[in-house]
């Protein structure tokens, strides 16, 4: 049974393929042997007919993309090479802006600070996620729904409620100062937000806890799929769980972690609405930015040009880390 | 079979670049395909006598336009007033988009003039002023606000591009109860108010309350430098003319004091943590003699604290000093493309009578015309606050927002101020930071 039942399921589809392609303009063909018409439609791509279906069901979707990503992202690409103001008639400027742009000391601290921000979006997640998916996410994972819940809550909490909610914590007599005073550390209480030092820890924070519950959810996930027989070989040899995690569920999750970098690294460099909304790039500059740096350009400065162009540097750096991180994943894989 | 492809990828091609508009010639500049309206021709202060829709964009959710425009069809039950409110943000971002639109609104408020008169966006008034008589109606420093040159670089010049609908002043409220439990009178002069400071740190209360999240220590420097170097003076600064600097005595005064009171511990510690209504929250809490803010805040105020606090203008170098201000008004003006402008300047004449006047103020604005005429509850801190509205206009000393002096003066003086009060800079680099931001702005 098992063996019949797929070589038969094999037959049927490649009499249906067999069909219209046995139908197309050449009509002698019809009598070709159904094997070799299936053959040469397997090597389809270089026939016409078959091409043209192919770009028939991409069509929709290419259509929407070319819309909304390719032409938006064209006409930035365009509006870079421009000075202008948004609203008056621009003058071309050539590469001036991406001179302004690469030249400029606030703009390269802010990508520092976005490069920094990698340690709290991405790998303090990851860190505590793995830990947390070892924890209470383990084999047969349901144990913990409530809490796997409400470590995920952060994701679907839109981000600038997340930046009003933490401000309000980490104002002088916010929840977090309440907090430190209660066990005893009412010295080190401070307007979190406004302190020169502390201020980026405090916003990269924000985005660890927005971050964890994604990271949870994925490494949760790629548990499950991991084969038992494995954990039990490592059970029978004796290893205890801190083994367990290094020997069977950290190689496991290999590609799992791959994603969870890749999201998280795009979110630490494009972040902005957090930021934004807690210190606005403050105190002084030393939270700011590209993102909020493109927003004051854009909107506040009028300096459409500019901001296209830090836009254009900016999705550029985040391509290639993404690039990077995907060539480092797959040579490990 | 091989050609298909390459005609193929070129058609692609052709369709890519028609669709992102690169063909056609005036696609190629942005903001090419934007024409404006002509704003010439004859203007008539006569009102419609069949029945009419006043279209009116704002971003002021205090309820006055609103209250003013239920008022104005009262009056003319034949015009119905459209009011579309839109929150601060966003409004001024798609401001432009609104004014150039074919469906433009016929009253739009203005936060600030941006580019909107160099966009041609907005009609110039000045055959409306003349017609009602505007410049004999509002104070010359009421109306210079909205004035600018045609490029709309240098303002407190030129043409009227839009006509105000109540204002704002900032000065300082203080606190009645801590004043009087320390035997502080009210502060006629600015050693008065620095002695009031130090003795009220030394009895340990907060000498001066102030959220800087968002930058208002722009609030105690542009106090102190108004009142030194005199209104005339700072608004030349403000309104961009050519040759100001702001690294005057009253720069270099106020600079220096702002980064001394943050060493003497005037300022709370968190002032940089904190915004606005998180310090107004605190000083009706009694936390704070002192608050620099505006009249704005006044209703808050009053209802969180009734009867315990008042309002002065920053005290000058002695008693007889002229009293200055920070402020400006809601204005409106009416679009190029507006289809009917006539309607909208009768709306705006409409701002200026008594009747209008008592609205503006029970809404919270201080009156554009009648100050004299508005009424508040007894005990209330409107009182105080329109006495010293009185003083300030009445000494001339209305000043214009220091942030409201370029599109970017805004961040510089909230990243400058954090960085001051955190002792990350010095006043003179403070005051090199603005000038430089004012030199990009205005040249």
């Amino acid at each position: 049974m098992s063996t019949t039942t797929p070589s038969h399921r094999r037959d049927t589809t490649t009499r249906r393929a067999a069909g219209p392609a046995g139908d197309a303009p050449c009509g002698h063909r019809t009598q070709a042997p159904s094997g070799r018409s299936a053959r040469t439609l397997r090597a389809g791509p270089g026939r016409p007919r078959s091409r043209r279906i192919a770009y028939l069901y991409l069509a929709p979707a290419l259509a929407l993309y070319t819309a909304f990503v390719v032409l938006p992202w064209l006409h930035t690409m365009w509006l870079s090479f421009f000075d202008w103001d948004g609203v008056t008639v621009g003058t071309g400027a050539g590469l001036a802006n991406y001179r302004e742009v690469l030249t400029d000391p606030a703009l390269r601290s802010s990508i520092v600070h976005a490069l920094g921000f990698i340690g709290f979006y991405s790998l303090l997640p990851i860190a505590l996620g793995l830990l947390l998916a070892a924890v209470i996410g383990g084999r047969g994972g349901r144990r913990h729904p409530v809490s796997r819940t409400v470590l995920f809550l952060p994701q679907i909490i839109p981000l600038v409620a997340v930046g009003v909610t933490w401000k309000w914590m980490y104002s002088t007599d916010g929840i977090v100062n309440q907090a430190l005073r209660a066990v005893g550390l009412g010295s080190i209480t401070r307007a979190w937000l406004g302190d020169f030092t502390w201020a980026y820890v405090a916003v990269g924070l924000v985005g660890t806890w927005v971050m964890l519950g994604l990271c949870l959810i994925v490494f949760q996930a790629g548990i499950q799929k991991i084969d038992s027989s494995l954990y039990e070989a490592a059970r029978l040899d004796g290893a205890g769980p801190v083994q367990e995690f290094f020997a069977v569920t950290l190689p496991g999750l290999r590609a799992e972690i791959g994603v969870a970098l890749t999201i998280t690294v795009i979110s630490a460099l494009a972040s902005f609405d957090v930021v934004y909304v807690t210190t606005g790039g403050g105190p002084g500059d030393s939270t700011t930015v590209p993102g909020v740096l493109i927003y004051r350009l854009a909107f506040t400065n009028g300096e459409v040009g500019a901001a296209c162009a830090l836009a254009v540097v900016l999705s550029a750096l985040i391509a290639l880390i993404v690039l990077a991180i995907s060539r480092i994943t797959r040579e490990k894989t | 079979m091989s050609a298909r492809s390459p005609r193929r990828t070129a058609a692609m091609c052709a369709l890519l670049v028609a669709a992102t508009g690169l063909t056609a010639c005036n696609g190629l500049t942005p903001g090419g395909g934007t024409k404006s309206a002509a704003t010439s021709g004859p203007v008539s202060t006569a009102l419609p006598t069949g029945n009419a829709t006043l279209t009116v964009v704002s971003s002021e959710n205090a309820g006055t336009t609103k209250a003013l425009a239920e008022a104005f069809h009262a009056k003319h039950p034949n015009i119905t007033v459209d009011f579309q409110y839109t929150g601060p943000d966003d409004y001024d971002k798609s401001l432009n988009l609104k004014l150039s639109s074919d469906n433009a609104p016929d009253l739009a408020l203005l936060n600030k003039l941006g580019t909107t008169v160099k966009g041609n966006l907005v009609r110039d008034l000045d055959p409306y002023t003349r017609a009602y008589g505007w410049d004999t109606k509002y104070p010359s420093s009421q109306l210079d606000q909205w004035r600018a040159s045609d490029d709309g670089k240098q303002l407190g010049t030129g043409h009227l591009w839009a006509a105000p609908a109540g204002f704002s002043v900032v000065g300082v409220y203080y606190n009645k109860e801590i004043a009087a439990k320390l035997g502080i009178g009210v502060p006629k002069t600015r050693a008065e108010f620095e002695a009031a400071l130090a003795k009220a740190k030394a009895a340990g209360e907060l000498p001066v309350q102030l959220g800087n999240l968002q930058g208002h220590s722009s609030f105690v420097v542009q106090s102190i430098v108004d009142s030194v170097d005199g209104a005339a003076k700072t608004g030349d600064w403000v309104n961009g003319k050519q040759g100001s600097t702001v690294d005057t005595r009253g720069g270099a005064d106020a600079a220096t004091t702002l980064s001394d009171w943050a060493k003497k511990g005037y300022l709370p510690e968190g002032a940089n943590g904190t915004d606005l209504p998180g310090s107004v929250a605190a000083f009706t809490k009694g936390s704070g003699l002192f608050l620099f803010d505006g009249s704005w805040d006044a209703q808050v105020i009053d209802k969180a604290a009734p009867g315990k606090v008042g309002f002065l203008p920053f005290p000058g170098a002695d008693a007889a000093s002229k009293a200055t201000g920070i402020g400006t008004s809601v204005a409106y003006a009416i679009p190029a493309k507006s289809k009917n402008p006539d309607l909208a300047a009768a709306f705006l004449d409409f701002m200026n009578t008594p009747e209008a006047a008592q609205i503006q103020f029970s809404t919270g604005f201080l009156p554009v015309a009648h100050a004299d005429q508005v009424k508040a509850p007894a005990n209330s801190v409107m009182n105080e606050v329109t006495a010293a509205w009185g003083k300030v206009n009445t000494d001339n000393g209305l000043v214009n927002f220091f942030a409201n002096t370029d599109a970017t003066m805004n961040d510089t003086l909230t990243s400058q101020g954090q960085q001051l009060i955190g002792g990350k800079t010095t006043p003179d680099a403070y005051l090199a930071a603005l000038q430089a931001d004012w030199l990009k702005g205005h040249q």
